[in-house]
């Protein structure tokens, strides 16, 4: 994987291989924030910047500390904290410049910590053993592909108040389904695209 | 309910007599997937074959256990400020502990599951129970509660696995059950193997959940 | 300021604690993985270069069958993992290959007969591909069509993968249904590392 262009594994990251629609991740938040269309904007917004900033710091750490002294069979837990400290900061960074968003991420900030799209992007990185830049171009793809599906998804949903749907698959139900349409639709992309 | 003899005469006083109501609501009436709709990631990620569901619902079962059983025993001593770090800690811990011996004995298994098993950290359920059950409630009987929403959530896998895998290959835990192949009648059905598959059975599940369980009113509005 | 003090302490003994644990851990299951690890390579090498050899078998005998049947000659960047007979007479000469997939990379093997012409073997590990579709280049299914073909002929250097059912004569194999991407790509890995041999056979005559 060392000869891919970043930019290339960025586009792919946010349309062939959506870390969403194609590796599942960050399902919890994508189901609980997709009602309305500023919410999934801003909480799109901050899954982009953390995760970019999230596996440029873990790449960092893993191959500036934890591969040196030999301990990197603890890279989750560490990967894990410094998501959780970054997005401590971003939380404090919010709440004191636009008290606005940060009412309308309400709870859903803190969750940012186990959203698994961001710990998952930062393990999908080792695992594929992408080198600095690539890293950064997953991560940021990644997080851009995911902000674009919860979008799409909240601007569905809206549109879905006005639809008559069968009582049982009122909520989450109808949800998935359209998520798995979303899914087809996207593999779609992986003929005009790839990671050449 | 009111009438009924204590379920769990043995362990009453540990369980202060929660101990049948906690297993059912881990299992079915609160199952995390089905009803909760809680970590729901690596329900679609490990299902499109029926060994690896088993096997990460049973890695989820030994996180959630363990998580509930030191959480449950360091609640006291735990200060309230940390508590959630503390928790995340000792989920990482576990988790990493299953990725070490699944990759020491089950060395296939850990590289189909890949990065999935590092993501039960962030898998809402355990961080959920911890928090929820485990911190308010007595050792015993939040190892019970751990058990019962590993047990369900490791059902709600295999049973999408279990579809996945039958749909997908025509074969139950690699043995063929439906003759697929150039000789076969049975088409596989890859859309089932692949993303969009996942989605759509998971979502066919809930359906499914709900018309047997109608859930209250307000979580029915799209 | 004593809370703050207990606090600090609490975090750190829990720290220190999950820390020594896992260490402990990985420093006893680590002669395992890496057991695990040279295994699948060695089974996988092996596999290819169509070794009996019995698939449960613990990694000291799975060593000793690989040091006796296979000698690994040729320089650092093209090894060579040769399979000899007891009077160390070449049977089949196995190649890695490494490249992209649809997903992430690949890791496999070729084997070829000694005089480097004719495919005796394919094998693939370590790839992302989607189960069922990308990820059936694992399937023996797929891999036996490669047998017997001959990696340059008239005209041609390499072998073709087709669409399914697609295949006609030497040098073409019929593709996996609704995985196109990941035939492609490992047509160009497998023609890249052909294009090597044939190059090098040249260059010895």
């Amino acid at each position: 994987m060392s000869d891919v262009s970043p930019l290339v594994i960025l586009v792919a990251a946010i349309f062939t291989n959506n870390i969403l629609l194609s590796s599942f991740l960050g399902m919890c938040s994508f189901l609980a924030c997709s009602k309305q269309i500023p919410t999934a904007l801003g909480l799109g917004a901050a899954v982009i910047f953390v995760t970019t900033c999230t596996t440029a710091l873990n790449y960092a750490i893993y191959h500036g500390v934890l591969a040196p002294i030999g301990l990197t069979h603890l890279y989750f837990i560490v990967f894990i904290a410094v998501i959780a400290a970054f997005v401590q900061f971003v939380e404090m960074f919010v709440e004191r410049f636009s008290p606005k968003l940060y009412y309308a991420l309400g709870i859903f900030l803190p969750l940012i910590t186990v959203n698994c799209a961001i710990l998952g992007a930062s393990l999908f990185m080792i695992i594929r053993q992408y080198n600095f830049l690539q890293s950064v171009g997953f991560g940021f793809g990644g997080g851009v592909g995911w902000a674009l599906a919860i979008v799409l998804m909240a601007g569905l949903r809206r549109k879905m108040g006005y639809s008559s749907i069968p009582k049982p698959f009122r909520g989450v139900a109808v949800v998935m389904l359209i998520t798995g349409v979303m899914a087809m639709a996207f593999a779609g992309f992986a003929g005009m695209m790839s990671i050449e | 309910m009111a009438d009924r003899p204590p379920a769990c005469g043995p362990c009453l006083g540990a369980c202060d007599g929660k101990g049948l109501a906690t297993f059912q609501g881990g299992l079915l009436a609160n199952n995390p997937i089905s009803v909760q709709i809680l970590g729901v990631c690596s329900a679609l990620a490990v299902t499109n074959k029926l060994s690896n569901a088993l096997v990460m619902g049973a890695a989820l079962i030994f996180v959630c256990v363990g998580t509930n059983l030191l959480v449950s025993l360091l609640r006291k001593v735990t200060p309230r400020r940390i508590r959630m770090i503390a928790e995340v800690a000792i989920i990482a811990t576990f988790v990493i502990l299953v990725d070490q011996l699944l990759q020491a004995f089950y060395w296939d298994m850990s590289k189909r599951l890949g990065a999935y098993v590092g993501l039960i950290i962030t898998n809402c359920i355990v961080m959920g129970r911890a928090e929820a059950f485990a911190m308010r409630n007595r050792p015993l009987v939040s190892v019970l509660d751990g058990v019962a929403n590993g047990l369900g959530y490791a059902a709600v896998l295999g049973l999408i696995g279990f579809v996945r895998e039958l749909g997908g290959n025509g074969t139950i835990l690699g043995y063929p059950v439906l003759a697929a192949g150039p000789d076969g009648w049975y088409v596989k059905n890859l859309l089932l193997v692949g993303a969009p598959g996942a989605f759509l059975a998971l979502g066919f599940l809930i359906a499914i959940a709900n018309a047997i369980k109608p859930p209250a009113e307000e979580e029915m509005r799209p | 300021m004593r809370r703050d003090i207990y606090t600090a302490l609490y975090a750190a003994v829990l720290g220190t604690v999950c820390a020594l644990l896992l260490t402990a851990a990985s420093v006893q299951l680590k002669p395992y993985q890496q057991a695990n690890r040279k295994a699948e390579r060695v089974r996988n090498i092996l596999g290819v270069l169509d070794v009996p050899f019995d698939k449960k078998a613990p990694w000291a005998e799975l060593e000793g069958v690989y040091r006796r049947n296979v000698r690994i000659d040729g320089n650092g960047a093209n090894e060579l993992y040769n399979r000899i007979d007891p009077e160390g007479e070449v049977l089949s000469v196995g190649v890695p290959l490494s490249g992209r997939g649809r997903n992430g990379p690949i890791q496999g093997f070729l084997a070829l007969a000694p005089d480097m012409r004719t495919i005796r073997g394919i094998t693939f590990y370590e790839h992302e591909e989607t189960p069922g579709l990308g990820g059936e280049i694992e399937n023996e299914q797929f891999r036996k069509k490669f047998i017997g073909k001959r990696i340059a002929g008239e005209g041609r250097i390499g072998i073709r993968i087709t669409r399914p059912g697609g295949a006609a004569g030497d040098g073409q194999v019929d593709g996996i249904t609704g995985a196109t991407m990941t035939c492609r790509r490992v047509e160009r890995m497998l023609n890249d590392r052909i294009g090597v041999i044939v190059a090098e056979a040249g260059h010895g005559g």
